[in-house]
C-alpha cells in the first residue's frame, strides 16, 4: 500500500491512455501539510488534514466521502510534485537469478564487458560529433538561403521602395520555417521541447522522464533545432546537443531500437537502469563537448549537473566520449570546409582566438569583473524570473498543440520584425573588414563601401552574432546600437525560451552578454582618456557572455571550464570564474537558475544533493508512505494481478513478507520485488503447479528480464485464466532479498541521504520486530524544501 | 652538443662563444664518424671550409688578439667580389623602389606605378638567394644569414609582405609585362565617372546624382565581379573607395530613407498580433487545472500538532 504516487508507464501509449481514461479515482483530499504559521490558511488545512487519515484500501462508503465532492482542482503551479514521474531502478537487484549469471560468468566475460564499455562510449562520442555536425551544416545551408532571399530582396526595394514588403516576405519565411518545427515537437513529442537540460538533468538525478531518450526525440529534436535556428528565432543550438547526445548514448548501449524493432543481439548485459545511466552521462558530456569543444567541460558538466554516482573509470570513459566526440565534429567540418586536416573547429560554437597584445589583464580590471558580474546576476535573474511567469502562463493557458504551433510563429514573425525595424532605423555604418565575407552584410541607407552594423547583428545566425561581438575591430558598434540590441534581444530570448520548439539558452545569453559587456567596454574606453591599451571592447564582450550566461543557468564549474576551452585562452580562466561566482551569488538571492525553474514548474520530483535545511525533526514515520501492500513470498495469482491491476494503487515495489509457519506472530519482511518483475513473471507463467507438471519447463533467467527493458508491458495486456487464478507464484528466486530498510526513528536527512547516494528507488521502513510499516520512494522525499516561509511540502498532482 | 653548434654555426660565428663550441665540435669529429653521423659530419666540415677564418685559433687565445681579429678583418676574406657586387644591386634597386613607393603611398597607385621596380628587386634578390657566381660562390649564406641582425633579409621580407598584403599580383599579368585587361577595364571606367563627377560637379548635386548615376553602377558592378574573384589589388580597392566616399558623402547620393511610415505600419500590425493571440487564449482557453492527490499517512502526531498549531 506503498507508493499511492506511482503511476505505471510501462510504454508511452499506456501512458497516455492511462492518463485519459482513469479519471480521478484516487483521493481527491488536499494535505497541506505547510509548517508555516500563517493563520490565513489554517482551517482550511485542518478540515483537509483529517481527510489525510483515510485508508485507501479498504472500501469507502464512510461519509467522507460524500464530504469529498467534486475533484479538488487547482490551477498549476510551481509547488506540486506530477505522479507521471518515477525513479529508475538504479539499484541492482541481487536474486538468485543475478548471482547465478554471475557464477556463470568467467573472468573473461568480465574483461570483455569492459572493452565493450569503451567501445560503446567511443560509438556515443562519434555518433553525437555526427549529429551535431550535421546540424551545423544544415543550419549553415538552409540559414544561407534564407538570408540570400532576404538580401537579395531588400536591395532591389532598397532602391525602388516597398522595404515592408521585404518585411512582411522575413517574417513570413521565418514562421513557415518555425511553423515545421514547432508542428513535429507539439505534436509529434512535446518532451523535445526547449533544451533538454532540464530533462538530461532529472534523467541522470534518477527520474524516469517518459519518452525522454527515445529515437523520435532524437529526430523530432535535431529537425526542431534546425528549424528553429534556420528560422531566425533568438536561440542556438547547443543546449539540444546535450540531449542529443543522451539519448544516442541510451540508444547506442542498448543495441537495439524499440522504436525500429531491431535487435542487434549486442551489448545486452547493458539493459539496465544502472548501466543506461552510465552511458547517458557520457552521451550528455559527448553533447556539451560537440557543442562548445570542450571536453573537459562535457565531463565536469556530466559531473556537476548529472553523475550522481560516478567513480574514476566512468569519468575516464565520459571523456574519452567527450574526446573522440569533439574531434569527429572537428574532422567533419574541416571536410565541410574544404580543408581537410585542419583541426579548427573543435564546437559548434566558436569563439575564435583571443589574442591580445602583451598582457591578456590587468590586476586593476578584476573589481570591474566583477562588477559585471553582479550585473549579470541581476539581469539573469530578471530574465528567469520574466520566463518563469511567461512559463506558468503557458502552462495554463497554452497548452493546446495548436495554440503552441502558433505562437511559436508568432514569436518567429515577431522577432523578424522587430530585428528589420531595429535595422531599418538605425543610423550606424560602418565599412566591412575583410573577415566578414561570410555573413550577410546589409547597407540599406548606408553610403557604398558601408554596411548597417545592427544588421551585423540581428540579419545573421547567433552564432556568427557573437562571435563578432567578441571579435570585431573596436569602433565596430556604436554604444546606441548595442544598447538597442540588448534591450531587444534580451526579451526576445526570454519570450521565446519555453516555446514548444527544440532550443538552447546558452547562445541567446552569450548574445546579450556579449552585447552588453561590449557596451562596457567601450564606455570604459570612453570615459577614461587617453583610452587604455587595455580598454578591448572583446574582452569585456566575453566578460559580459560569462557573466550573462552564469547569471541565467547559475552554472559553476562546468560554465567556467567551457569558456575557458571555448576561448582557448587559459589566462581568463580567473576572470570568468570570478564573474560566475559574483552572478551566481547575486542571482540566487533573487530566484534560482533557469532549468531548476523549469524542473520545478514540470513538477518533477527532483532529488537535490541535500536534505533541506532544518529538517532534522521530521522522521521516516512521517515521510513514508504507509500502509503498504505486501505481497507473500508464495502468493497467489489471482492476488497478484489484482494488486497490479489496481489503477489507483500503481505501486512499483511490493515488499515481500513471510508468515512464521502455523504461529500467530506478524508477517516479517524478507524482500523486496518491482513490478516490471512480477509482469515478466506472469508473463512466462512461472507457477509453482505448471512448474511441477512440466518438467522440462525451462528456468527463466536474468534474459528474460532484460528483453523486456525498458518497455515492461501494462499488465492489461498479460492474460490469465480463471484457472490460473488459483495457482502460487514462488518469488524466492526472483525478489531482491535484502532491501534497504531504515527504523521508524531516523531523521529525514539520514534517509535522504541514504536515498540519494544509493539511488534507490524504493527504501522499506521497519519497526523493531522487521514488519514493514512504511515505504519511503522518491516523491516523499522530494516535497520537502525550503520556501519563503521555512519547510513547506509539495502537493501531489495528476498531470 | 653536436646540434647545439650546428645551429650558431650560420647565424653566430662572429660572437665570442662560437668558436669554442666549433672547437669542440672538431674535437667531437673523429669519435662520432659512426655510420650514422657520416652525412652531418661531413656537410660540418663543408661548412668549415667557407669560414676559415673561425679555425684559426688565437695563438694567446686572450681577448687583446681577438679584438685585433674583429677590428682588421679582411674584407675580401668575409664575403667574395662577387656577392659584394649583388650587394650593391640590391641596394641600388632597393633604393628605387622605395622611391617609388613613397610618392605612390597617397592616393595608392603601388601596383601600377612600381611593379617593374619590384620585379627588379625580386631577380637581384633570387639572385642572392639562389644563384651561383663564378667560382661556384653562393651568397646567401654570407649576405643574409651571418649575422643577428639580417638587414638585407629583414629589408626585404619588409617589403615583400608590403608586396602581399597590397595583392598587387592580381592586376599584373602572369609575366610582368603589365596591367591586366580587368585593372585596364576598371581604370578606363573609373575615368569615365571621374569626367562625369567633374562635369557635373558645379551646381546641383542631384542632377549629377541622376546623370552619373550608370556609369557610376557599371563600375560598382565591375567592382563587385572583380571582388567575387578576388581578383583585386590595392591600388583598384583604393580608387573604389575613394569614388564611392565621394558619391555617397560628398554629392550624397545615397538612398533616401523614405518608406517609414509603412514599415511603421506593418511592424505595429505585427507587434499587436501576439497581444491579441495572448488576450483570446487568456480568455477563451480553459485554464488547465491540476488534480490534487492525497498520499497515504502514516497518522502521524506531527502534523496534527501542527494542524492544531494552526488553529489557535
Amino acid at each position: 500500500m506503498a507508493n499511492i504516487t506511482k503511476k505505471v508507464s510501462w510504454s508511452s501509449r499506456a501512458d497516455e491512455t492511462g492518463i485519459l481514461g482513469e479519471g480521478t479515482p484516487l483521493l481527491n483530499g488536499s494535505e497541506q501539510l505547510t509548517h508555516s504559521r500563517q493563520p490565513s490558511e489554517g482551517r482550511s488545512v485542518f478540515q483537509i488534514g483529517r481527510l489525510s487519515t483515510v485508508d485507501l484500501e479498504e472500501e469507502i462508503t464512510s461519509d467522507e466521502d460524500s464530504q469529498r465532492g467534486r475533484p479538488n482542482e487547482i490551477p498549476h503551479n510551481e509547488k506540486l510534485l506530477s505522479l507521471k514521474f518515477e525513479s529508475l531502478d538504479y539499484d541492482n537487484i541481487e536474486n538468485q537469478l543475478f548471482l547465478e549469471e554471475e557464477r556463470r560468468m568467467s573472468h573473461m566475460n568480465f574483461q570483455c564487458l569492459e572493452i565493450s564499455r569503451w567501445v560503446v562510449c567511443g560509438l556515443i562520442g562519434f555518433l553525437t560529433g555526427l549529429i551535431a555536425c550535421f546540424i551545423d551544416i544544415a543550419v549553415e545551408e538552409l540559414a544561407g538561403i534564407k538570408y540570400q532571399v532576404v538580401k537579395k530582396n531588400i536591395e532591389n526595394f532598397t532602391e525602388v521602395g516597398g522595404l515592408s514588403i521585404s518585411l512582411l516576405l522575413w517574417a513570413v519565411l521565418n514562421s513557415a520555417i518555425v511553423m515545421m518545427g514547432a508542428i513535429i515537437v507539439a505534436f509529434f513529442e512535446p518532451i523535445a521541447a526547449g533544451s533538454g537540460i532540464p530533462q538530461i538533468k532529472c534523467y541522470l538525478n534518477g527520474v524516469k522522464i517518459p519518452r525522454v531518450v527515445r529515437l523520435k526525440t532524437l529526430v523530432v529534436k535535431v529537425c526542431g533545432v534546425i528549424c528553429s535556428v534556420v528560422g531566425g528565432l533568438a536561440v542556438g543550438k547547443e543546449g539540444p546537443m546535450i540531449h542529443s547526445g543522451a539519448v544516442v548514448a541510451a540508444g547506442v548501449s542498448q543495441g537495439r531500437s524499440t522504436s525500429l524493432k531491431r535487435d542487434f543481439k549486442i551489448f545486452e548485459y547493458f539493459r539496465r537502469d544502472t548501466e543506461k545511466r552510465d552511458f547517458v552521462s557520457a552521451g550528455a558530456a559527448a553533447g556539451v563537448s560537440a557543442a562548445f569543444g570542450a571536453p573537459v567541460g562535457g565531463v565536469l558538466f556530466a559531473l556537476e549537473e548529472g553523475a550522481s554516482f560516478w567513480n574514476q573509470m566512468l569519468t575516464w570513459r565520459i571523456f574519452f566520449a567527450s574526446m573522440i566526440s569533439t574531434f569527429t565534429l572537428n574532422i567533419f567540418l574541416s571536410v565541410y570546409n574544404k580543408n581537410p586536416g585542419d583541426l579548427s573547429n573543435p564546437g559548434l560554437i566558436n569563439f575564435g582566438r583571443f589574442q591580445i597584445d602583451g598582457v591578456a589583464y590587468n590586476f586593476y580590471e578584476i573589481p570591474l569583473f566583477i562588477a559585471m558580474g553582479a550585473i549579470g546576476g541581476l539581469l539573469g535573474a530578471l530574465f528567469n524570473i520574466l520566463n518563469y511567469w511567461l512559463t506558468i502562463f503557458r502552462i495554463r493557458y497554452v497548452h493546446r498543440p495548436c495554440l503552441q504551433v502558433m505562437e511559436a510563429m508568432l514569436v518567429a514573425a515577431v522577432t523578424a520584425t522587430v530585428s528589420f525595424t531595429m535595422i531599418y532605423f538605425s543610423n550606424d555604418c560602418q565599412p566591412l573588414g575583410p573577415e566578414d565575407k561570410k555573413e550577410y552584410p546589409l547597407q540599406l541607407f548606408c553610403a557604398d563601401g558601408e554596411y548597417n552594423s545592427m544588421a551585423t547583428a540581428f540579419f545573421n545566425t547567433p552564432e556568427r552574432s557573437v562571435h563578432s561581438l567578441f571579435h570585431n575591430q573596436p569602433g565596430t558598434y556604436n554604444p546606441l546600437t548595442l544598447g538597442l540590441f540588448t534591450l531587444t534581444y534580451f526579451f526576445l530570448a526570454c519570450w521565446t525560451y519555453g516555446l514548444a520548439v527544440s532550443a538552447g539558452v546558452f547562445i541567446p545569453s552569450l548574445l546579450i552578454g556579449a552585447a552588453w559587456g561590449r557596451l562596457c567596454g567601450i564606455l570604459l574606453a570612453a570615459i577614461t582618456t587617453p583610452a587604455p591599451l587595455w580598454a578591448d571592447p572583446g574582452k569585456y564582450a566575453l566578460i559580459g557572455a560569462a557573466a550573462q550566461l552564469g547569471g541565467i543557468v547559475r552554472m559553476t564549474l562546468s560554465l567556467t571550464v567551457i569558456m575557458v576551452e571555448a576561448t582557448g585562452n587559459v589566462t581568463y580562466g580567473l576572470p570568468i570564474m570570478l564573474v560566475l561566482m559574483t552572478s551566481k551569488i547575486v542571482g540566487d538571492y533573487f530566484v534560482e537558475g533557469l532549468y531548476d525553474i523549469h524542473i520545478k514548474l514540470q513538477s518533477i520530483p527532483f532529488l537535490h544533493w541535500e536534505a533541506p535545511a532544518t529538517s532534522h525533526w521530521l522522521t521516516a514515520r512521517e515521510v513514508m508512505s504507509s500502509p503498504v501492500t505486501c505481497l507473500n513470498r508464495i502468493e497467489k495469482v489471482g492476488t497478484i494481478v489484482d494488486t497490479l491491476s489496481n489503477t489507483s494503487t500503481n505501486h512499483n515495489g511490493f515488499p515481500v513478507v513471510v508468515q512464521v509457519s502455523g504461529s500467530d506472530e506478524p508477517e516479517k519482511l524478507c524482500g523486496l520485488i518491482l513490478r516490471s518483475q512480477l509482469i515478466v513473471l506472469l508473463k512466462h507463467k512461472v507457477f509453482v503447479e505448471l512448474a511441477r507438471s512440466r518438467l522440462t519447463h525451462r528456468k527463466l533467467q536474468l534474459k528474460d528480464f532484460r528483453d523486456a527493458y525498458p518497455r515492461f508491458p501494462p499488465i492489461q495486456s498479460i492474460h490469465v485464466s480463471q484457472d490460473e487464478r488459483e495457482c502460487m507464484m514462488d518469488l524466492t528466486e526472483f525478489m531482491n532479498a535484502t532491501p534497504y530498510t531504515v527504523p521508524q526513528e531516523t531523521s529525514l536527512p539520514r534517509v535522504f541521504k541514504l536515498f540519494r547516494a544509493l539511488g534507490l528507488r524504493h527504501l522499506v521502513v521497519v519497526d523493531d520486530e522487521n514488519r514493514v510499516v512504511g515505504l519511503v520512494t522518491r516523491k516523499d522525499l522530494a516535497r520537502y524544501h525550503i520556501g519563503k516561509h521555512g519547510l513547506e511540502e509539495l502537493q501531489l498532482a495528476q498531470t | 652538443m653536436l646540434s647545439l653548434s650546428l645551429s650558431c654555426f650560420p647565424t653566430m660565428f662572429l660572437s665570442t662563444h662560437c668558436p669554442f663550441f666549433v672547437l669542440l665540435v672538431t674535437h667531437f669529429y673523429p669519435r662520432v664518424s659512426g655510420n650514422t653521423v657520416d652525412l652531418g659530419a661531413a656537410d660540418l666540415a663543408d661548412k668549415a671550409r667557407q669560414f676559415p677564418a673561425v679555425f684559426e685559433p688565437a695563438p694567446g687565445g686572450s681577448s687583446s688578439s681577438l679584438s685585433l681579429l674583429l677590428s682588421s678583418f679582411p674584407g675580401d676574406l668575409e664575403i667574395s667580389e662577387y656577392c659584394r657586387d649583388q650587394l650593391l644591386i640590391f641596394g641600388q634597386r632597393y633604393e628605387a623602389y622605395v622611391k617609388c613607393l613613397v610618392p605612390a603611398a597617397r592616393p595608392v597607385k603601388v601596383c601600377e606605378n612600381c611593379f617593374s621596380s619590384y620585379v627588379n628587386l625580386n631577380e637581384t634578390y633570387t639572385n642572392i638567394t639562389d644563384q651561383v657566381g663564378p667560382g661556384n660562390v653562393s651568397c646567401r649564406d654570407s649576405l643574409l644569414r651571418s649575422d643577428r641582425l639580417m638587414v638585407v633579409f629583414v629589408l626585404f621580407n619588409n617589403l615583400k609582405d608590403l608586396w602581399e598584403k597590397s595583392g598587387c599580383s592580381h592586376c599584373i599579368t602572369k609575366g610582368f609585362q603589365g596591367l591586366t585587361n580587368d585593372t585596364l577595364a576598371f581604370m578606363t571606367m573609373l575615368n569615365q565617372t571621374q569626367t562625369c563627377f567633374d562635369t557635373y560637379r558645379q551646381g546641383n548635386h542631384t542632377e549629377l546624382c541622376q546623370k552619373c548615376k550608370n556609369t557610376y553602377k557599371d563600375l560598382n558592378e565591375l567592382y563587385r565581379t572583380l571582388e567575387m574573384d578576388l581578383n583585386m589589388c590595392i591600388d583598384v580597392e583604393d580608387a573604389m573607395n575613394i569614388t564611392r566616399r565621394i558619391w555617397s558623402k560628398t554629392f550624397n547620393c545615397s538612398l533616401p530613407r523614405e518608406e517609414t511610415v509603412p514599415v511603421i505600419a506593418v511592424s505595429s500590425f505585427m507587434l499587436f498580433l501576439p497581444i491579441i493571440f495572448y488576450l483570446s487564449s487568456f480568455l477563451h482557453s480553459e485554464q488547465k487545472k491540476r488534480k490534487l492527490i492525497h498520499p497515504k499517512r502514516a497518522k502521524s502526531y506531527n502534523s496534527l500538532m501542527n494542524i492544531q498549531d494552526k488553529q489557535n
